[in-house]
Formats: C-alpha cells, structure tokens, sequence
C-alpha cells in the first residue's frame, strides 16, 4: 500500500514536471514580446531590460528553464506581466471564486446523478421514470455546456430577471472575504452554479443507472430481496455497488470537467480561475497562463491519485501493489 | 500486499447488554415451530420474447412440519421456478397460479409488506452459492445482520453476536465474519449462506442446490452439515437438487419433476424403491447406488435425449420421446395422475411398473432409445 503511494505519488510529479516543461518552452517559442505593449508607451530601453531581467527572460533558453523551475519549486510563478504583481497574488482569489461554483456544483451534481440514476435504474424496466429519465439525460448530456449556460441566462436573467447574469456581485458590493457572506454573492453565484450542476449531473445518473440496471438481477441482490429487506435497502445495495464503476469514471473525467467549468466561467463572467486562464493566453501574460496551467495539472494528477485510493476504499477486493 | 480493508484478527468481547438481548432473542427464535407448506396446483408462466409457456404446470405437493422434501429432475425441468415463486422472488415476466400454504397462509398473493414478513421469518433460502451470492462490498457479518435486523429490533451488536452464533454452527470461525465474501473460499461461502439461512430460524428452508458448485469431497461435507443441523434444529426443508443418491439420505418425501410436470412423487423409499414413472428408473440408473456389499456394481446409465421445448410442449407424454416404454396413446394422450398407496405418478402404464423396473435396470434398453425419437 506505503510502496504503492509512493510510485504512485512519483508518477504524479514526473506528469506535473512534463506539463510545466511544455507549457515553458510552448510560451518561449511563441513569437511575442511581452515588452512590446509597454514599449509603445514609451518605455526606455534600459527600463525594458530590466524588466526583461525581473521576468526571468534574459539568458539563454536553458538558462531560462533552470531558474523557471527552480522558481516553481520554491512555488514562485513570477509576476504577471499585465498586473505588475505576483502570479499569487492575481490568482487566489480567482481560485477561490472557482471553486465557489466547482465543489458545490460537482458535489451536487454527482450527488443529484446519483440518487436520479438510482430511482431511474430500479424503476420499472420500459416504464415511465425509466424513459423519461434516460431521454432528459441524454438530451442534456447532447447540449454543450455554453448552450445550457446561455439558456439559463436568457431565461432566467434577460427575460424573468430573478438572477443577474453577470459577474459575482453588484458594483460597490463589499470586497475581501466579507464579500461571500453576502445575499448579492449567492444571487450571484446561484446561475453558475445550477449550470455546473445541470452539465455535470447527466453522465452521473446515466452511469449509476446503467450500474444498477446491471446490478439488479445479480444473485446477490435477490438473496438480499429474499431476506425481506425492504426495497429500499435492496435498492441501496445495487447503488452501492454502481458506484463503482462511476468512481472509475468520475475522476479521470475531471480534466474534461474542467474545461466545462471554463467554459461557464466564461459564459457567466464569473471571475475564476479559468476565466482568467483563457484572458492570460490572449493577453500574452505567460506567467498567470503557466500558473494556472500547473494548477490543472497538479489537479487532474492528483484527482487520478484520489479516484485509485477512494476505489480501493469502496472496492473490499482491490488489492495495491 | 494487503487488502485495502484487513480483516480483524478476533472478535470484540459482548456487552452485557448485548448478551442479555441475545439471550432473549434465541429465546425467542428457539420457539419457533417446524412450519407445514401444501402447495395445490402451482402452475407458473413465463412471458418471453418467443412466446409464453408454462415452466411449471400444474404441481401438488405437501411438506409435513419438520420433515424434508427432496425435489429432483434434471436441470431445466422448472425446480428453481417453484422454489422462487414460494419466495416471492419471480421476475416481473412471471405468471403464477394455484395455492402455497405455509401454516393455512397462501404464500402466493401476498403484497410486498406481506412478503417481507415472511421472507427469513418463516421461509428462508439457501442458494448455491456461486461467487455472486453474496453482495460482494459488504463483509459477510454485515450480510448476516442485515437479516436479523430486517425482521428484528435488536441492536447491530446483537445482530452480529447472533451472526457468531451461527457461524459456529456451521463450523466457521467467528473472526471471519468480518471478512468480505472473495476472502472465502466457495466451500466457507455456500456454509456462510447456510448460516445466513439459519439465523431467524425460520420454520421451512428452501434449499436450491446447495452443493452443485462445489467439489464432490466438499458436497458431502455440506450435506453432512445440512443434515446435521437440520436433525438438530427440526427444521421443514425443500432440498432441490439433481442427486438421487442425496435424496435418499435426507428426505422423507420426493417430487420428481419433469419438464414442468410432476413426474413422480411419494414417500423417498417407494419412490426410490419402488419406481412407478420410468422417468424416475432412469434417474437412479444415472446416479451411483450406494453400493451394497456383495452386489455388483451398477453401470451408469444416462437417459438419452434432452427436456423438449417448454414453448411447443409434445401433446402426449412430455417424456414420450426418451420414454423406452412409450406406446402409441404415451403419444398422443396426455397421462393421468395415478395414485398407488401414498405413492403418484403421472404415466399410462403404471400397472407395467414392475415389469419396467427389470427392464430399466438393464443398458441396452435405454441404449436401443437412441435415435427412436
Ligand atoms: N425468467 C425467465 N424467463 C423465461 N424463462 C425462464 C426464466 N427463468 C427460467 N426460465 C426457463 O424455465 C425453465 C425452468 O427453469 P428452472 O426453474 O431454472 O429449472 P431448474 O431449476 O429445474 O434447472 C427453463 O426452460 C428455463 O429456461
Ligand atoms: S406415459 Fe408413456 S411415455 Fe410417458 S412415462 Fe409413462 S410410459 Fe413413458
Ligand atoms: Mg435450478
């Protein structure tokens, strides 16, 4: 188990590794100056190679690559080139607003999968809940999540006007961490957050569904039937044992989550993580792009790691070498 | 390496709390009577894509309290479906009619809230025990309790004491309930199932093949056991299975079933003895006699052919084409219920019984069957 971590674990730093090497070497070899913008501003030569210098940008290639990860190593990202500040500094609080819509949302959603694609599977085969439950999750699952996140704007912003739809809070709102314990947040944060879960719940309850449709006329489950265990539990027994296959499913599936959650960042303006990762690539500022790349990384790996050990903990016959 | 959950080495000493409702439970559960079941005209139907047909037609039978029926017939003749449909368990493409007493109650038209009383109360179910019998993210204590605690309001802790109880009935140790089922091996698993079977000691077992996954060595250790316990206990049991030869140690009373049909049934030592369907003769020649000293050893005879079609029955006799006796009228008609004694058979010539008895104790009769159907 101890030595099955530790591979594990060192798997998970050689992919990190790869990624931030790629992002470094993809930025370097894209034809732009990050100067330029500044230079029409009149900025002196001296002045630009200062900054060149303060940016980890003189130097050759390989002398470049040294100090970048040893920087990374230290958790230095350098300094946004749009900004002037920190990469830190620009982007914890946009992580923060993320997952503000990320865990509830993926929580929910999986949870909301769950339970529906339970009900859905044990229902009466060819009955009412099973149809009309497989036609709505395939029919969501079908929409791409920008179409879903625009529907619920146009319906629910544009022509009900029961949320706003844009950003994460009114002008003049309070700021700092105050700001969450606020009405104006959560009315803010509600669209976002249905859209995540409307995108993330279809493939969960289509998954668990087809688990427990597979699972109900397993041997077990009719000895457990025939114990006069009521349906309920019965029910409880054939989830359980969907989860499962959704769980091997669930965490891989993150890196394609993710880009969703973008996606609806985006659509919303609501100011995350993401949001500002696409703005950095246009915007030419590597550093916040890098960043924010190396956070995916280290998440999508990590979550990989997670999917193997929650599995080993639901699965009695795994077994780690 | 390790399993990711290890198994506890013990178990953890009772409460005295624990003891004290345990007691109270056994108790309870001690007083159970052995329970009758008269089953009258169970017929049941499946409906498939290909068609509906009868799997069952038209079956009668009586387990007297605290006595054992052996239920026999090759596989395929509908054994599982009687035993299923006494549960409740039919599938939703199922048909069931006649009667199933359990103690005067018809067991057959119950709703779900009925059935779940009964279920393990009073009618419990050993099933062969095949690796997925057992709900496989579950330890095999939590299995058992589940049970217990489905029918009554005793602490998890009772439950599993109960569950250790069991267990040493059965002849396992009491640390392993805590181990999941692919720890055990098939032997320690279809035992786990008996002890599951037993733990409201319910009055009437249905036992479906309890052995038929396992090695030879391994089945009679079970059969050893079920009888064991059962002599113990005065349990009623239905023992379906396809060995004649277990029949004969364990039941007083047999049903020989065949192709949905009752072939033959009676008292075990008539039917065994004394054969009236010739069905039933060729079954035995089938199965290893015990061997008497002295006597020559009987060559196994299988009977040729197969069960036919249930969707498109023969008219006569549903065994008229594998019959070495059949006459012209075995198919055309169908047979009469003929009783002899305690003893009834579903066959024309039961009056030629003795004479087919000599002739199915002989090889070549079933031999010259070949190719007549
Ligand atoms: N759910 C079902 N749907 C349709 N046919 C079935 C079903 N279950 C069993 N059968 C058929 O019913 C017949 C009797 O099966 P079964 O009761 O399992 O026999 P046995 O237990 O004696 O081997 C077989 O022909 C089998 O194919
Ligand atoms: S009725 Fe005829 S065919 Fe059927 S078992 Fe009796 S003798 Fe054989
Ligand atoms: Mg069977």
């Amino acid at each position: 188990m101890r030595a099955y971590i530790l591979r594990r674990l060192a798997q998970s730093v050689l992919v990190v590794w790869a990624v931030t090497s790629i992002m470094f070497f993809m930025f370097r070899v894209m034809p732009a100056d990050p100067t330029a913008m500044l230079l029409e501003r009149g900025l002196t030569e001296e002045a630009r190679q200062a900054l060149l210098q303060e940016w980890g940008l003189t130097g050759t290639l390989w002398d470049q690559y040294v100090a970048y990860l040893g920087n990374i190593l230290t958790g230095d990202f350098g300094s946004s080139f749009l900004y002037r500040k920190p990469v830190w500094e620009v982007l914890t609080p946009l992580i923060i607003n993320t997952l503000w819509i990320a865990v509830p949302g993926l929580l929910l959603g999986a949870a909301l999968g769950a339970v529906i694609g339970t009900a859905v599977g044990w229902a009466e085969r060819g009955g009412k809940l099973e149809r009309s439950g497989i036609f709505l999750a395939t029919v969501i699952r079908g929409v791409p999540n920008f179409v879903i996140g625009i529907a619920l704007l146009t319906i629910f912003s544009s022509t009900l006007s029961w949320f706003p739809g844009f950003g994460m809070g009114d002008p003049g709102a309070t700021t700092g961490f105050a700001r969450y314990m606020t009405l104006d947040f959560l009315h803010h944060l509600a669209l976002p957050l249905i859209a995540v879960i409307i995108y993330f719940m279809p493939e969960n309850l289509l998954l668990m569904r087809s688990g427990v449709v597979e699972n109900r006329t397993e041997d077990y489950i009719e000895l457990i039937r025939a114990k006069g265990v009521p349906q309920r539990r019965v029910a409880w027994h054939a989830a359980r044992n969907s989860m499962l296959p959704l769980i091997t499913w669930l965490f891989p599936a993150l890196a394609e989550t993710i880009a969703g959650i973008v996606v609806i960042e985006i659509v919303f303006s609501w100011p995350g993580v993401g949001r500002e990762l696409v703005l950095a690539v246009t915007r030419q500022d590597y550093p916040v792009a890098q960043a924010a790349f190396f956070l995916l990384a280290v998440m999508i790996v990590l979550a990989n790691l997670a999917a193997d050990l929650v599995y080993g903990k639901l699965d009695p016959r795994v077994v780690y070498k | 390496m390790a399993a990711s959950t290890p198994p506890r080495a013990g178990t953890r000493p009772a409460s005295a709390a624990t003891l004290a409702q345990l007691a109270e439970l056994n108790q309870r559960l001690a007083w159970k009577p052995a329970a009758r079941l008269q089953v009258e005209g169970l017929s049941i139907g499946y409906s498939t894509l290909r068609g509906r047909f009868h799997a069952v037609e038209d079956i009668s039978f009586e387990v007297p309290a605290g006595t054992n029926l052996g239920l026999v017939g090759e596989s395929g003749c509908g054994k599982s479906t009687v035993i299923k449909a006494l549960m409740g368990l039919q599938p939703a493409n199922t048909s069931v009619s006649g009667r199933a007493l359990l103690d005067g109650q018809d067991i057959l038209g119950l709703d779900d809230r009925g059935l779940r009383d009964i279920r393990w109360n009073s009618i419990s179910l050993i099933t062969q025990s095949a690796m997925n019998s057992l709900d496989p993210v579950y330890t095999i204590g939590d299995q058992i309790a589940e049970a217990i605690r489905a029918h009554e309001r005793v602490s998890r802790a009772t439950a599993w004491a109960r569950a250790e109880e069991m267990f040493a009935l059965v002849g396992l140790p009491a640390g392993r309930l805590y181990e999941f089922p692919h720890m055990f091996s098939g032997g320690m698993r279809q035992r786990a199932v008996i002890a599951m079977a037993l733990a409201l000691n319910a009055g009437m077992l249905l036992a479906d093949e309890p052995t038929t996954a396992l090695d030879p060595i391994m089945q009679s250790q079970i059969m050893t056991r079920i009888r064991g316990i059962h002599a113990h206990m005065r349990r009623s049991m239905i023992l379906v299975t396809h060995d004649i030869a277990v029949v004969a140690e364990t039941c007083e009373n047999t049903v020989v079933m065949y192709a949905g049909k009752m072939a033959e049934s009676g008292p075990t030592a008539d039917v065994l003895e004394r054969p009236l369907h010739p069905y039933t003769m060729g079954l035995q020649n089938a199965f290893p006699r015990l061997p008497v000293p002295g006597a020559p050893r009987q060559p196994l005879i299988s009977i040729p052919g197969v069960v036919p079609n249930l969707l498109l029955p023969p008219p006569g006799c549903r065994f008229a084409s594998r019959c070495p006796f059949a006459t012209d009228l075995c198919r055309t008609t169908a047979p009469p219920v003929v009783r002899h004694g305690a003893q009834v058979a579903t066959c024309h010539h039961t009056d030629r019984s003795e004479e087919f008895r000599a002739a199915a104790a002989r090889p070549e009769t079933w031999r010259n069957m070949r190719g007549a159907a």
